[in-house]
C-alpha cells in the first residue's frame, strides 16, 4: 500500500530526472526515446505512477492527481521546446531568400465562350423549372417547316436559306436537311411527352449564309418551349423578362415588339437596354439590343402534334448564344469565336460549369 | 421597304410627330425601322452646273474633257460618263467639297489633264441606284442653284423591315394605316398636280371582256383571280415631272418615263403592281391570260431572255394572239413595252395567286417588285382605286384620253372573310379580359368590322388587304395584342407545374467532360460541322463552297488544322479539345443519316508552364494516355480497354473487301448505329450491291507505332489516339510532337449512381517492392494482370514506379519496379502472409511469362 507522500516524492524525483535528461539530449531520436520513457501510454514512468493512484484513499486522489497533471504538463512543454530546438536546419527550406519569385503554375484550360454563355442561360432557366432536350441536326421538311406551320410555298420559308443533303439512294423518301433552327425540337418533344412541358433545347443550326462579322453558316441556337393549361401572354412576358434581368442585370429594360414567326402567334422580338457602369462610375444606357424571337405557340403547331389546342396554350422562344456572347464580351467579329486561336480562348478561362 | 417620310405625312393629315417617335411607333407595331436616311444631308455644297462643251480626252478613250459652268466660273472637268449633253444641267461638286461617301474632292491631274471637281451620278450623291451615268437634271433648274433646292429633296427615307406575312405593308398606304390615329378612314391620298377630273364606267365579265378592238380573256381563273384593263389614247410619253422623279428617287426607285413611273408610283403608294402595254404592239389587240406552252420564250424588260418551257404546269403568261407579252405578275415583255413612240396604252391591274407566283419566279430565278408583292398577297379589293390613281397620274403627266370603260374580268366575285372571335379565348391566350368596346377601338382603325353576336362572341369582317394573314381567330387575337401594345400587358408569372420531360443526361455528360478537360489545362475549341469531301461521306446538295461540301465524319482533322493555325502564329504550347457532332450514312440498310457525339483533343508543347526551379518536360505519349483514360472514364463508357493498335489488328480477322461487311457487323454490335463515328467509310459498288471499305480518316492521322485503340466491352472501336504523323500536319521545325485522340461518346447514358462504398480498413497495410527483369515482347499489362491474379484478395494496389534499361541487365531486357500494397479489412497482416503472396506472384511470373525477379 502506497501512501500519498511516497507518490509525491516519486513525482518530484521523476520531474527532476526528466527535465535534466531532456536538457542534455542532443538528437531527435534520443528525445523521442525520452518521450516514450516518461510519457509512453503503457510503460511510461508517468503512466505507471498514475496507475498507482488507484491504490490511494479516494480523499487523497484529487490533490495527487492535480500534481501528476502539473508534472505531466511541465515534461510535455520541456519536450516540445527541446524538439523545436533540435529541429535540423535542413527541414526548413533554404531557398526562401526571394519570396517574389513566381510559384509553380499549371496550364489553365477553359470552356469555349459560346458554351459558357449557353451554360449561363441554362442555369437561369434551370432555376425557372426547365429541363434540357436534344434533337437531331439532320432533320426533314416536316419537322423543320411544315409541322411548324410553315408551308414550303410561303415566303416565310425563304427567311432561312436551308442546306439540304445529297441522298445516297433513291430509296430514301424524305429529303434530309440540316435544321435551320432549333424549333423542330419543339415538335419532337411534344410528340414524345404530354404537358406540362418546360424545356430548353440548345444545339447547332445551319443556314446557307456566307461568313461575315455577324454571320456564320453554322451557329448555336437555344430553343425554349412551355406548354400547359392556363399559360398566357403574361407568363410569356414575365418568364422572358425574368430571364433578361437575371442575365443582363436587374436594371435592364425589356421591350417586346410585335413580329412574325409562322409557329407563334402573337409573335414578338425581345429587346433589352442594358445599364452599363463606366470606369468612372457613371451609368449609361446601351441601345436597344435584339436578343430573341418568341411568341405564343400557334394552335396549328399544337394540333400538328395531336394536342388539344383549345385546352393547352404555351409559348416558345429562340435565341443565339454566339450573338449574346459577342455583346457580353464586347467582341466585334463573330469569326474570332471559331478561329480557335489559343490566345483568344485563354482569355475565357474560368471555373467549371455550374 | 423604303418609305418616304414626306409621302407618308402627305397621307395622314394630323401626324405632327418627329422621326424618332414615328420609328418608335412603327417598331411597336412590328415594323422596325432598319435605317433612317436624310436625303439632302451632305449635299449642301453640290450645285447645278451646265456643260458648255465636251471634248475627247487626248490620252484616254473613255474619258471626256468638259467645260463646266457653275454660275461663277467656267472650269475644266474630266468625266468618265458615256453620255454628256452639251447645254445639259448636271449636279457639280467643286474642289474642296466632300461627297456623302466621305470622298473629299481635290484638284487632280487625270491622264495629264486637270480636273476641277466632278459631275455626279445619283449613286454618288446617295439619291438613287443609278451609278452608270451622271445625273441629268431636267425640269426647271438654274445655274449655280443648290442641288437640294433644285430637286426639292429635304425628305427622309425610312427603311422599314416588313415581315413576310404582311404584304399589305409594302406600300405607303399600308404603313399609313398603322400610323394614322383614326386608321384607314382618315387617310387621304396626296393631290396629283394637274390631274384632270374624270370618270369611268366598269364593264365586268366572267371570262372575257372587250371594248372597241380590244379584248381581255382569262383562261386560268385559278391562277388569275381578277384582271382589269383600260385604254388610254393619244398620250405623250416623255420624262416625268420633277415631283414624280423626286418621289421615286426618295425611295430609291429610278425614273424611266411618265407612264412607267405612274405605274411604279401607284404600286409604291397603294401596293398594286401594274403594267402598261403599248396597245399598237399587241397583235390582235388581245390579252389572254394563259399557261405557257412548251418551248415558249420571252424577252423581258430586264433585257434577259427567259425560256418558259419545262416549268411545270403553272407558268402563267399574258399574251397577245401570237406571243407572250408579260410573265404574269413577275416581269413585262420588251416587245410591247412603253417607249417614247407609244401613243396608246392598255393599262393592266390584276390579281394573281400568290403561291404560283412564288413558284414561277423561283423557277425563273428572279424577284421583282411586282412578284415580291403578289407572292405576299395584294389587296383583292384595291384594283379599282389603284387603277383610278394611275389614270390620274398618267393623264396629268402624259395627257391623253381614256377610251371607254374599264374592262374587268372577274371569274369569281370576292367576299371578305368573316371570323368568329370569342372573348373567353382572348382571355385564355392574352391573360387579361378585353371588353367589346376595347376590341372595336383596337380593330376598327385597321379596317376590321366588328359586330357583337352576343354570348361573348363577336363576328369580325376582315378587309381585303388583311385577308392573307388574318384567317383565324388567333390572328385577330394577335391584332388585339399588337394594337393594345405588348408593353401594356403586365409581366405576371403564374404558378407552373413541374415539367414532364427529364433533363437529357447527354448534356450532363458534355458539361462533365468540359469540366474535366478544361481542368486538365485544355481550351475548348469550336469548329463547324462542314468538311471537305475527303473528311466526310454525308454530302450536301447545296453546299456553301467546295471546301465545305460534306458533313464531317470525325473531328480530329479540324483540330489538327487548329493546331496548324496556332503554330503559324508562333504558339508552341497548344492544348485544345472539342465536343461536337459527327455525321455518317452508317446504317446502309436503313438509309438514314446518323449523328454521333464525339470528343477530340490535340496537345503539344510543355507539360506545365516553364518554372525557374526545374526543367519542364514536353507532353509525351504518357500524358496523352493519362488524359485519354481520364476522358474515357468520365465519358460514361461502363467498361473499356486501351490497347496498342498493332495488337488489336492482330487479334481481329483480316479485313478484306470480301468480308468487310461481315467484320463490320461483328464489331459494331449488330450494326448498332451508336458506334463508329470515327471517320470515312467509302461506299463503293462492287457490281452487285454495296460494300464498305474499312477506312478511318482518324486512323490514318497517327504514327502507327504510337497508335492506341480504345474498345468497348464488345470489342467495338470507340476511340483512337496517338502521335499525329508529322507528314499529316504542317508544323514548324521548332514544334514538339503533336498528340491527339478522338472518342465516340455513348448515346445512351445512365446518370452516375454512387456505388456502394467500401469502408476504409482499420488495420495497417504493408508495402513490398518487386524488381522484375522483363524479356522483350512481354507487356507491362500482362505482368499487371498476372500479379493481380496471383496476389490474392489481400493485394490492394499495384503501382509501377520505375522502368529501367541499361547497365546490369540484358540488352533487350527491361527492369520494372512494382510497389505492391497489401491490405486486409479484418486483421493486421503478418509478414508470413505477405511473403506467401509475393512467393506466389514471383513463381507465377516466372512460370507464365518468364519474368524473373531482379536480385
Amino acid at each position: 500500500m502506497n501512501d500519498s507522500n511516497s507518490i509525491l516524492k516519486a513525482l518530484k524525483a521523476l520531474e527532476a530526472e526528466a527535465l535534466d535528461a531532456i536538457k542534455t539530449v542532443s538528437e531527435t531520436d534520443d528525445l523521442e526515446r525520452l518521450r516514450i520513457t516518461y510519457m509512453g501510454r503503457k510503460e511510461g514512468s508517468l503512466s505507471v505512477l498514475l496507475r498507482e493512484l488507484s491504490t490511494l484513499d479516494s480523499s487523497e486522489r484529487p490533490a495527487i492527481g492535480a500534481e501528476v497533471n502539473r508534472v505531466k504538463d511541465i515534461i510535455q512543454n520541456a519536450l516540445k521546446e527541446k524538439k523545436s530546438e533540435l529541429t535540423p536546419a535542413d527541414l526548413i527550406a533554404d531557398s526562401i531568400e526571394d519570396l517574389t519569385l513566381p510559384g509553380r503554375f499549371r496550364w489553365m484550360g477553359g470552356i469555349h465562350p459560346v458554351n459558357q454563355v449557353i451554360d449561363e442561360i441554362w442555369q437561369i432557366f434551370r432555376g425557372l423549372g426547365f429541363t434540357r432536350v436534344r434533337g437531331p441536326e439532320v432533320d426533314d421538311e416536316w419537322y423543320n417547316f411544315e409541322a411548324l406551320n410553315t408551308p414550303l410555298d410561303h415566303p416565310a420559308a425563304d427567311e432561312q436559306d436551308t442546306i439540304y443533303l445529297n441522298i445516297p439512294s433513291p430509296e430514301y423518301l424524305t429529303s434530309p436537311l440540316l435544321r435551320s433552327h432549333t424549333s423542330p425540337v419543339q415538335i419532337r418533344v411534344m410528340e414524345s411527352y404530354e404537358p406540362p412541358i418546360r424545356i430548353l433545347a440548345p444545339g447547332m443550326v445551319y443556314r446557307r449564309d456566307t461568313s461575315d462579322a455577324t454571320h456564320t453558316p453554322a451557329f448555336a441556337q437555344i430553343e425554349g418551349l412551355v406548354i400547359d393549361e392556363g399559360i398566357t401572354f403574361l407568363d410569356f412576358k414575365a418568364t422572358l423578362a425574368e430571364f433578361a434581368r437575371r442575365f443582363w442585370g436587374p436594371d435592364t429594360k425589356i421591350r417586346f415588339r410585335p413580329s412574325f414567326f409562322p409557329f407563334t402567334e402573337p409573335s414578338a422580338e425581345v429587346d433589352v437596354k442594358r445599364q452599363l457602369t463606366m470606369r468612372d462610375g457613371t451609368k449609361v444606357e446601351s441601345d436597344w439590343i435584339e436578343i430573341m424571337g418568341a411568341g405564343m405557340v400557334d394552335p396549328n403547331v399544337l394540333e400538328n402534334v395531336g394536342y388539344d389546342a383549345e385546352r393547352y396554350t404555351g409559348f416558345a422562344f429562340g435565341m443565339g448564344p454566339s450573338r449574346i456572347a459577342l455583346l457580353k464580351y464586347g467582341v466585334s467579329d463573330l469569326r474570332l469565336f471559331f478561329e480557335n486561336d489559343t490566345r483568344f480562348l485563354a482569355q475565357f478561362s474560368r471555373g467549371p460549369l455550374g | 421597304m423604303n418609305i418616304s417620310l414626306s409621302w407618308l405625312r402627305s397621307m395622314v393629315s394630323d401626324m405632327n410627330i418627329g422621326i424618332e417617335e414615328i420609328s418608335g411607333k412603327l417598331a411597336s407595331r412590328g415594323l422596325p425601322v432598319e435605317s433612317i436616311r436624310h436625303l439632302g444631308v451632305g449635299l449642301e455644297d453640290i450645285v447645278v452646273a451646265r456643260v458648255e462643251s465636251v471634248n475627247q480626252h487626248p490620252n484616254a478613250d473613255r474619258l471626256s474633257i468638259c467645260e463646266v459652268n457653275n454660275g461663277k466660273d467656267i472650269l475644266q472637268v474630266v468625266c468618265g460618263a458615256e453620255v454628256i449633253h452639251v447645254g445639259g444641267y448636271y449636279p457639280f461638286a467643286g474642289v474642296g467639297v466632300t461627297l456623302p461617301d466621305g470622298l473629299k474632292l481635290k484638284r487632280v491631274k487625270i491622264r495629264g489633264e486637270y480636273s476641277n471637281g466632278m459631275l455626279c451620278s445619283e449613286k454618288e450623291l446617295g439619291l438613287g441606284p443609278d451609278q452608270q451615268g451622271i445625273m441629268h437634271l431636267k425640269g426647271k433648274v438654274h445655274l449655280g442653284q443648290i442641288l437640294t433646292e433644285a430637286l426639292a429633296i429635304d425628305d427622309v427615307c425610312l427603311d422599314v423591315e416588313v415581315t413576310p406575312n404582311r404584304g399589305d405593308l409594302l406600300s405607303h398606304l399600308g404603313v399609313a394605316r398603322e400610323l394614322a390615329p383614326g386608321g384607314d378612314r382618315e387617310i387621304v391620298l396626296p393631290e396629283i398636280p394637274g390631274a384632270p377630273v374624270f370618270d369611268f364606267e366598269v364593264k365586268t365579265e366572267q371570262s372575257e371582256v372587250s371594248h372597241a378592238e380590244v379584248s381581255i380573256r382569262i383562261d386560268e381563273p385559278e391562277l388569275c383571280q381578277r384582271f382589269l384593263g383600260v385604254i388610254v389614247r393619244g398620250l405623250k410619253v416623255g420624262p416625268s415631272p420633277e415631283w414624280l422623279v423626286s418621289r421615286l428617287h426618295s425611295v430609291g426607285q429610278k425614273s424611266i418615263n411618265n407612264v412607267v413611273d405612274a405605274t411604279n408610283y401607284v404600286m409604291l403608294e397603294m401596293g398594286n403592281p401594274m403594267h402598261a402595254y403599248d396597245l399598237k404592239k399587241l397583235e390582235g389587240s388581245q390579252l389572254i391570260v394563259r399557261r405557257a406552252k412548251d418551248g415558249e420564250t420571252i424577252q423581258a424588260l430586264d433585257g434577259l431572255d427567259y425560256e418558259l418551257n419545262n416549268m411545270g404546269g403553272t407558268m402563267l403568261l399574258i399574251s397577245d394572239v401570237s406571243a407572250s407579252q408579260n410573265i404574269a405578275g413577275i416581269v413585262g415583255g420588251m416587245q410591247s413595252a412603253v417607249t417614247e413612240d407609244t401613243k396608246d396604252i392598255l393599262l393592266e391591274c390584276a390579281l394573281f395567286e400568290p403561291k404560283s407566283i412564288r413558284r414561277n419566279r423561283g423557277k425563273l430565278g428572279i424577284s421583282t417588285d411586282a412578284s415580291y408583292r403578289f407572292e405576299r398577297g395584294v389587296d383583292p379589293e384595291g384594283h379599282l382605286p389603284a387603277l383610278r390613281r394611275a389614270l390620274e397620274v398618267i393623264l396629268a403627266t402624259a395627257g391623253g384620253k381614256i377610251d371607254g370603260p374599264v374592262m374587268e374580268v372577274l371569274p369569281n366575285s370576292w367576299s371578305p372573310p368573316v371570323l368568329t372571335l370569342r372573348l373567353s379565348r382572348i382571355e385564355q391566350i392574352l391573360g387579361v379580359p378585353f371588353e367589346i368596346k376595347d376590341i372595336e377601338r383596337l380593330l376598327q382603325p385597321l379596317g376590321f368590322d366588328v359586330k357583337a353576336d352576343g354570348n361573348g362572341e363577336l363576328s369580325v369582317i376582315v378587309p381585303g388587304y388583311r385577308s392573307y394573314d388574318v384567317t383565324r381567330e388567333i390572328d385577330l387575337i394577335e391584332e388585339i395584342a399588337r394594337t393594345h401594345g405588348y408593353d401594356n400587358f403586365p409581366d405576371k408569372m403564374g404558378k407552373f407545374r413541374p415539367t414532364s420531360v427529364p433533363d437529357n443526361p447527354i448534356f450532363q455528360l458534355e458539361d462533365k467532360l468540359r469540366n474535366v478537360l478544361s481542368s486538365a489545362g485544355l481550351l475548348e475549341a469550336r469548329n463547324s460541322a462542314f468538311a471537305p469531301e475527303s473528311e466526310g461521306v454525308v454530302e450536301l446538295s447545296n453546299p456553301i463552297s467546295k471546301e465545305e461540301s460534306c458533313l464531317r465524319s470525325a473531328m480530329l482533322p479540324d483540330l489538327v488544322r487548329c493546331a496548324e493555325y496556332n503554330f503559324a502564329r508562333g504558339i508552341r504550347d497548344i492544348r485544345l479539345f472539342e465536343i461536337g457532332t459527327v455525321f455518317d450514312w452508317l446504317s446502309m440498310w436503313e438509309f438514314s443519316p446518323l449523328e454521333g457525339l464525339n470528343v477530340a483533343l490535340v496537345v503539344t508543347g510543355l507539360q506545365r508552364p516553364p518554372h525557374w526551379s526545374e526543367e519542364i518536360n514536353e507532353i509525351d505519349l504518357w500524358t496523352l494516355k493519362g488524359l485519354l483514360e481520364e476522358t474515357v472514364t468520365s465519358s460514361g463508357w461502363a467498361t473499356f480497354s486501351v490497347n496498342p493498335k498493332s495488337e488489336v489488328i492482330r487479334s481481329r480477322a483480316e479485313v478484306t473487301e470480301d468480308n468487310v461487311v461481315e467484320e463490320w457487323r461483328r464489331t459494331s454490335k449488330s450494326y448498332d448505329p451508336q458506334l463508329y463515328h470515327l471517320g470515312v467509310h467509302t461506299l463503293e459498288d462492287d457490281g452487285d450491291g454495296h460494300y464498305i471499305r474499312w477506312q478511318f480518316v482518324v486512323d490514318q492521322l497517327f504514327v502507327p507505332s504510337t497508335a492506341l485503340v480504345i474498345s468497348n466491352e464488345d470489342g467495338g472501336t470507340i476511340g483512337l489516339a496517338g502521335q499525329i504523323d508529322p507528314n499529316r500536319i504542317d508544323a514548324p521545325a521548332w514544334a514538339g510532337p503533336v498528340w491527339a485522340m478522338e472518342l465516340c461518346l455513348p448515346t445512351e447514358i445512365e446518370i452516375d449512381t454512387p456505388s456502394t462504398l467500401r469502408p476504409i480498413s482499420q488495420f495497417p497495410g504493408m508495402e513490398r517492392d518487386l524488381a522484375l527483369l522483363v524479356p522483350p515482347n512481354t507487356s507491362s499489362k500482362s505482368i499487371f494482370e498476372c500479379i493481380r491474379e496471383l496476389g490474392g484478395e489481400i493485394l490492394e494496389k499495384i503501382v509501377i514506379f520505375d522502368v529501367y534499361r541499361g547497365e546490369g541487365i540484358g540488352d533487350h531486357e527491361r527492369s520494372f519496379a512494382f510497389r505492391l500494397h497489401f491490405q486486409a479489412y479484418d486483421r493486421t497482416l503478418t509478414d508470413g502472409e505477405v511473403d506467401g503472396s509475393i512467393g506466389e506472384i514471383t513463381r507465377g511470373l516466372l512460370e507464365n511469362l518468364g519474368v524473373e525477379q531482379r536480385i
